[in-house]
């Protein structure tokens, strides 16, 4: 059981919900009834700290820091149940990935998402291919008869991300990577 | 479909398990599809983290892959329910929001490209499972599938969200089955025949090893006696065959049953060798499965 929380009205974010409903695809957070249909089919639900409605109820009530700092938005599995059969239309996973999108505005990123960006600004791909690795891919494909892969201008895509706001992330961890 | 298709190979298929594009190209040849190939393209990319992480991001790397299939006039086509997953929302989230396919074109343009929210997105089943492909499909079949029965993977981001996909039922599919049936395998109904593979699942192990766990073991103990487990997506096929023994270890439990990519099973049935393919690719390696396809 999760601890119970007192917090004074005062002390809720009264914008949240707002913050959530007004990016694209969101607007379907304000009309959950609370029904737990989410959480009941939820591939996830005996893992996580909130479950999918709690989370939104979170959501409604102003609860910014707890639902951020939640396990619950990273530990989802992305099965689409929860948006697939709520009888409100609330589209739960997609609404997850952009509370996802605030916890890391907020610095909040486990390292096992942040990985990633790194491999693709520096790839292309999400599978590193430079140097030694290519060189293995390569033959493997050659020696299927496959044709020869024709990588994207690795400058458009760094570009991209470094427009959209998450060059630091992939440089940063570039020493590290 | 009226245009030409492009074929989007993905990342994880053609760098990491490029036997499965291999089949996958033998099928299309087989049967005549004509592909264009994407050249240039980037991951498509990746639905969960880079969705997670920013969906602006996501979304402009996806319509600049959209973008070069517009410059090609060509729709697309995918062999990874991943790339599905990404090319198919972000097609569908730009088509539906203009003023978002605005906010995105403002910086494609700044690198040379525009998306005007045209490309189509199919994946392979979806392609194969229409009746004139299956028509086709059976009339080429050389070696029925007839001794084999299969256990279907449909996996999660092949069927939804419907809203989004709008091809199969989302928790009732049969496209796969249908195929595999076209093919002479007699598919099976089992419990957990829905359940997600757990892969993106990535902050706690144990959630995707019970997900495999509990579908592995009742495929174990089905009657009927199963061949192989049947998926669509290299994360699914990945996540199943590694998982597979990992518990089969821990647990003592003996769990034998190999996974294989679709695109396999339809090439052994329209006539490709044994030994072109690389079947035994795998940790669980299909040796009953091989035995009755050669005996």
């Amino acid at each position: 059981m999760t601890e119970m929380l007192k917090k004074n009205a005062d002390n809720l974010d009264h914008s949240f919900r707002y913050e959530i409903s007004a990016k694209v695809g969101a607007k379907s957070l304000l009309k959950c009834i609370q029904c737990g249909v989410c959480s009941s089919g939820c591939t996830v639900t005996e893992y996580v700290d909130l479950q999918p409605h709690r989370v939104v109820a979170s959501c409604l009530l102003g609860l910014k820091e707890e639902v951020l700092s939640s396990n619950a938005i990273w530990t989802c599995s992305l099965c689409h149940r929860c948006t697939e059969r709520c009888p409100k239309n609330v589209d739960y996973s997609f609404i997850l990935a952009l509370l996802r999108n605030l916890a890391v505005k907020e610095g909040k990123i486990p390292k096992e998402y942040s990985s990633t960006v790194v491999t693709i600004y520096n790839n292309g791909y999400v599978v590193p291919y430079t140097g030694g690795l290519k060189d293995n891919i390569d033959r493997r494909r050659g020696k299927m008869g496959l044709p020869e892969l024709v990588p994207p201008d690795l400058k458009e895509i760094q570009f991209i991300i470094e427009e959209t706001g998450l060059g630091a992330l992939a440089k940063e961890r570039e020493d590290d990577k | 479909m009226k245009k030409e298709l492009g074929f989007f190979i993905g990342c994880t298929i053609p760098l990491k398990l490029p036997h499965l594009e291999k089949a996958f190209r033998d099928v299309a040849n087989i049967l005549g599809l004509k592909l264009r190939e994407m050249e240039g393209v980037s991951c498509c990319p990746e639905p969960v983290s880079l969705q997670s992480l920013n969906m602006d991001t996501w979304v402009t790397l996806g319509a600049r892959n959209l973008a070069i299939a517009e410059k090609m006039g060509v729709d697309i086509l995918t062999i990874c329910s991943g790339c599905y997953e990404t090319l198919k929302t972000v097609s569908v989230l730009l088509k539906e929001d203009k003023e978002y396919l605005k906010k995105i074109n403002a910086i494609l343009n700044k690198i040379n490209y525009n998306y005007t929210g045209k490309t189509k997105v199919y994946h392979f089943v979806e392609l194969f499972s229409e009746p004139e492909w299956l028509d086709k499909i059976k009339s080429l079949v050389v070696k029925p599938l007839d001794d084999l029965n299969l256990a279907v993977h449909y996996g999660c981001h092949l069927v939804r969200p419907s809203k989004i996909m709008q091809f199969d039922h989302p928790e009732k599919p049969e496209k796969i089955d249908i195929i595999l049936q076209a093919l002479g395998a007699k598919t099976l109904d089992f419990a957990n025949k829905l359940e997600c593979c757990g892969y993106c699942a990535r902050l706690q192990e144990e959630i995707g090893e019970k997900l495999v766990e509990d579908k592995m073991t009742e495929l174990c103990e089905l009657e009927e006696g199963v061949d192989g487990l049947i998926a669509v997506c290299p994360a699914c096929v990945t996540q199943y065959d590694r998982k597979e023994k990992i518990i089969a270890r821990k647990s003592g439990k003996e769990l034998d049953i190999p996974v294989l990519y679709l695109a396999e099973m339809m090439a052994v049935a329209l006539g490709v060798e044994l030994e072109d393919l690389s079947l035994k690719n795998r940790s669980v390696k299909p040796d009953k499965l091989i035995e009755k396809l050669t005996s």
